[in-house]
C-alpha cells in the first residue's frame, strides 16, 4: 500500500472517530441539559364586560425554561411504572433519578472534549445499557433497539479510539 | 362472577354520619345528595380509594394530583401491573404508600375511614361497585356510562338517594369552564344562536387509534381471575368496550359524552331516536363500528330541535369530535378541543360588534367570499364571520369535575352530574343501540326514561 493511501485512511479514521465523539458527546450533552428543561406558564383571567370572568376562563402564554427546579431524571410517567416494579428498589430509583442529569452532562462533556476517553466511553455506555434494563421491565421493546444503536455507535468509538485526535486528555 | 349482595360492612362511624346526614334530609328538605354535610372542616383531608386502576385512573390521577386536600389512602385492581403503575403515581407523586388490593369487598372492609372511592372500572361493574361503595358510606365518583344497563342505573340513583351519599358520574363536561361559559352567557344570555333548530355531533376516529388493545399475556391474570370476574378470555380483558355483555359499544363509549351535552345545552331528553350502525371494518366484534342517530326533542326555549350524532371509527376524516349548536343567528361548535371549536355569525344576525368590545367573544376571521369559480351565485349563502371563545382552559380536562365533587363533599358546592341527573342524560343513549338492530324509530315513553319506572318489560 502507498503511503498517500495510509495517509488518506489515517485521515478518514481520524475524521470517522471525531464524527463519533461529536455525535455521542452532543447527543449525551443536550439530552442532561434538556433534562433541566420544563414549561412556565404565564396565565391572566379573562375579562368579559369590564370584570374577570368567573368561570375560570384565562389567556394563557407558555414559554419553555430551563431550571434546576425542573430537573428530572427519569421521566415522570416512566417513573411511576418504575416504582412498581419489584426488580427496582425505590431507593435506587431515587438516586438514579437525580444522578442520570449530571451524569449525561458530565460524560457528554468529556466525550466531546476527549477526557478519558474510553473511560467516559465505557460508562456512557454502561448507563445506556441501565436505561435499557429498565425498558425491558416496561417491555419497550422500541426504546431498547433504539437505545442498542447507541451502544453500537459507542462499542464502535472504542473500537476507533486509536485515531482519536484532539483530545484533552489521552490516557485513560 | 361475585354476587350483588350487599355485605354489612358499614362501621357505627359512617353508620352514625350517614344516619344523620339521612335524618337532616329528611327534616330540612335539604338536596343532601348534591352536597355532603357541611360539618368538615375546610381543611380536612379527603381519604379517596381507586377502584380500577387502568388507563382512565390514570387520566383521572393526573387531574387529582393537582387538587389538595386528598389522600390516596387505597388501589384496587384485579391486575397486579396496574395495581403497580396506580401504586409507583401515587408513591412517585406524594412520596408515600397506598394500601393494594384486588378485591374491592376486602377493601371495602378493611378500610375503615375512607371518605371517597373513585370508580373506573369496565362499564358492566360500574352499579355495583358503585352501590357497594354507597352502602359502606362511601362518595362515589364514578365513570361513565355509569352502568350497563338502565336497571344497574336506576339501582344507582336509587341507592344514592336513599344512603344520603354523593354520587357524581364523570360527564366531565359539566364542570368545563368553557362548556360552562358557553351555555349560561353565549347560548342562554345572549342568545347568540338564536333559535336554535338543528343540533350535529360526532367523534370521528380512525382506524389506526380504533385497533384492539394489546397487552402481554404474561401481565394479565390468568384464567380463573378472569372468569370470577365476568371475562371469558383475556380479549374480553383488554377490549371488553367491543363486547356486547360488558358495554354499550363505541355510542356509550364516546357517545356519552356528548349526547349529554345535547341533552344538558337544550334542557331536556328527547322525545325520540332513530338510529343505523353497522359492522363495516371491524367484522369480528359484536358491536357496531360506526353509528349514526338521530334524536327529536320538543325544548321550552327552541322549541322542536333534531340533533344528529355519529360515532364512526373507521375515519378521523371531518373535524374530529364536537357537538354543534346551530341556530337561526349562529353557530356553536364546542368540544373539548380548542382546535374544534369554532363559533360562526350568520350575515343576518345583529351585530356582535358590541359583543366583541366587551371581550364576551373574540372575533378571529372575517367573513370572506369563496373566489371559487365552480360556484353558483344564486346557490350561495353569504360568508360567515368566525368568533372564538375570550379565553381558555388551562388545566386537565377532568380536574374541574373532579374538583366539584370533593368541593361538594366538603359542603361547599353541588354536584354537576349526580347520579340522577345522569341517569336521565343517559338514559336515551341506551336505546341507541335497539333502534339501530331494529331499523325502528323508538318514541320515548316515562318507562324508557325515568328513574321511578321499575320495569322496562312493559314497554
Amino acid at each position: 500500500m502507498s503511503p498517500t493511501v495510509n495517509a488518506t485512511d489515517s485521515l478518514g479514521s481520524m475524521l470517522a472517530m471525531l464524527l463519533l465523539r461529536l455525535w455521542l458527546g452532543l447527543r449525551a450533552l443536550q439530552t442532561g441539559v434538556e433534562k433541566f428543561a420544563g414549561y412556565a406558564a404565564r396565565e391572566e383571567v379573562v375579562e368579559v364586560d369590564g370584570e374577570p370572568n368567573a368561570y375560570g376562563l384565562t389567556d394563557v402564554d407558555t414559554d419553555k425554561v430551563y431550571a434546576l427546579s425542573h430537573m428530572r431524571g427519569v421521566p415522570a410517567s416512566m417513573y411511576d411504572r418504575f416504582l412498581g416494579e419489584p426488580l427496582i428498589p425505590a431507593f435506587g430509583l431515587t438516586v438514579f433519578d437525580l444522578v442520570l442529569a449530571p451524569l449525561l452532562l458530565v460524560l457528554g462533556v468529556m466525550i466531546l472534549l476527549g477526557i478519558a476517553l474510553r473511560c467516559s466511553l465505557f460508562a456512557m455506555g454502561l448507563v445506556y445499557t441501565s436505561l435499557t434494563f429498565g425498558l425491558i421491565l416496561l417491555g419497550q421493546d422500541a426504546g431498547i433497539a433504539w437505545l442498542g444503536t447507541h451502544i453500537l455507535l459507542i462499542v464502535a468509538a472504542l473500537l476507533f479510539v486509536q485515531h482519536n485526535r484532539f483530545s484533552i486528555m489521552k490516557s485513560y | 362472577m361475585e354476587d350483588n349482595s350487599t355485605p354489612n360492612r358499614m362501621s357505627r362511624r359512617r353508620f352514625l354520619q350517614s344516619g344523620a346526614l339521612a335524618g337532616a334530609g329528611l327534616a330540612f328538605g335539604a338536596p343532601s345528595i348534591l352536597s355532603a354535610a357541611a360539618n368538615r372542616a375546610p381543611s380536612d383531608e379527603i381519604k379517596v380509594a381507586f377502584i380500577g386502576c387502568g388507563a382512565q385512573q390514570q387520566v383521572l390521577f393526573n387531574a387529582m394530583r393537582n387538587i389538595p386536600g386528598i389522600h390516596y389512602q387505597a388501589v384496587c385492581d384485579i391486575m397486579r401491573d396496574r395495581l403497580g403503575g396506580a401504586f409507583g403515581r401515587i408513591r412517585g407523586t406524594f412520596g408515600y404508600n397506598p394500601n393494594r388490593y384486588d378485591d374491592v369487598e376486602e377493601m371495602l372492609r378493611k378500610e375503615t375511614d375512607l371518605d371517597a372511592v373513585v370508580v373506573s372500572t369496565p362499564d358492566f361493574w360500574h352499579s355495583r361497585h358503585t352501590n357497594w361503595s354507597l352502602e359502606a358510606g362511601l362518595h362515589v365518583f364514578c365513570e361513565k356510562m355509569m352502568a350497563h344497563t338502565l336497571e344497574d342505573a336506576r339501582s344507582m340513583v336509587l341507592t344514592a338517594e336513599r344512603t344520603g351519599k354523593l354520587c357524581q358520574i364523570n360527564h366531565q363536561r359539566r364542570s368545563n369552564p368553557r362548556y360552562r361559559y358557553t351555555l349560561d352567557k353565549l347560548i342562554n344570555g345572549h342568545r347568540l344562536c338564536g333559535t336554535i333548530n338543528n343540533v350535529n355531533g360526532q367523534w370521528n376516529r380512525s382506524v389506526g387509534a380504533s385497533q384492539d388493545i394489546q397487552v402481554r399475556e404474561s401481565i394479565i391474570p390468568d384464567q380463573k381471575t378472569l372468569n370470577k370476574y365476568g371475562f371469558a378470555n383475556s380479549h374480553q380483558f383488554s377490549n371488553w368496550r367491543w363486547y356486547r355483555d360488558l358495554s354499550g359499544g363505541p355510542i356509550s363509549d364516546l357517545g356519552a359524552h356528548q349526547i349529554d351535552i345535547f341533552n344538558w345545552f337544550l334542557g331536556g331528553m328527547p322525545k325520540s331516536v332513530m338510529a343505523s350502525g353497522g359492522r363495516n371494518y371491524f367484522t369480528h366484534r359484536e358491536h357496531s363500528d360506526n353509528v349514526m342517530a338521530i334524536f327529536e326533542y320538543d325544548t321550552p326555549t327552541h322549541g322542536e330541535v333534531r340533533a344528529f350524532y355519529q360515532v364512526l371509527t373507521t375515519t378521523s376524516a371531518g373535524g374530529g369530535y364536537y357537538e354543534s349548536f346551530m341556530g337561526t343567528e349562529g353557530t356553536i361548535q364546542m368540544s373539548e378541543q380548542r382546535q374544534y371549536t369554532n363559533i360562526y355569525r350568520e350575515s343576518t344576525a345583529p351585530s356582535w360588534n358590541g359583543l366583541v368590545n366587551r371581550n364576551v367573544v373574540r372575533l378571529t376571521a372575517a367573513a370572506v367570499s369563496a373566489a371559487a369559480g365552480d360556484a353558483v351565485a344564486s346557490y350561495e349563502s353569504p360568508p360567515l364571520e368566525q368568533y372564538d371563545l375570550p379565553g381558555v382552559f388551562n388545566k386537565p380536562v377532568h380536574q374541574p369535575h373532579l374538583e366539584n365533587f370533593f368541593d361538594s363533599i366538603r359542603g361547599r358546592a353541588t354536584l354537576n352530574c349526580d347520579a340522577r341527573t345522569a341517569f336521565e342524560t343517559e338514559a336515551p343513549i341506551f336505546w341507541v343501540n335497539p333502534a339501530a338492530d331494529s331499523k325502528d324509530p323508538i318514541r320515548f315513553t316515562d318507562a324508557h326514561l325515568k328513574v321511578e319506572q321499575k320495569t322496562i318489560s312493559q314497554i
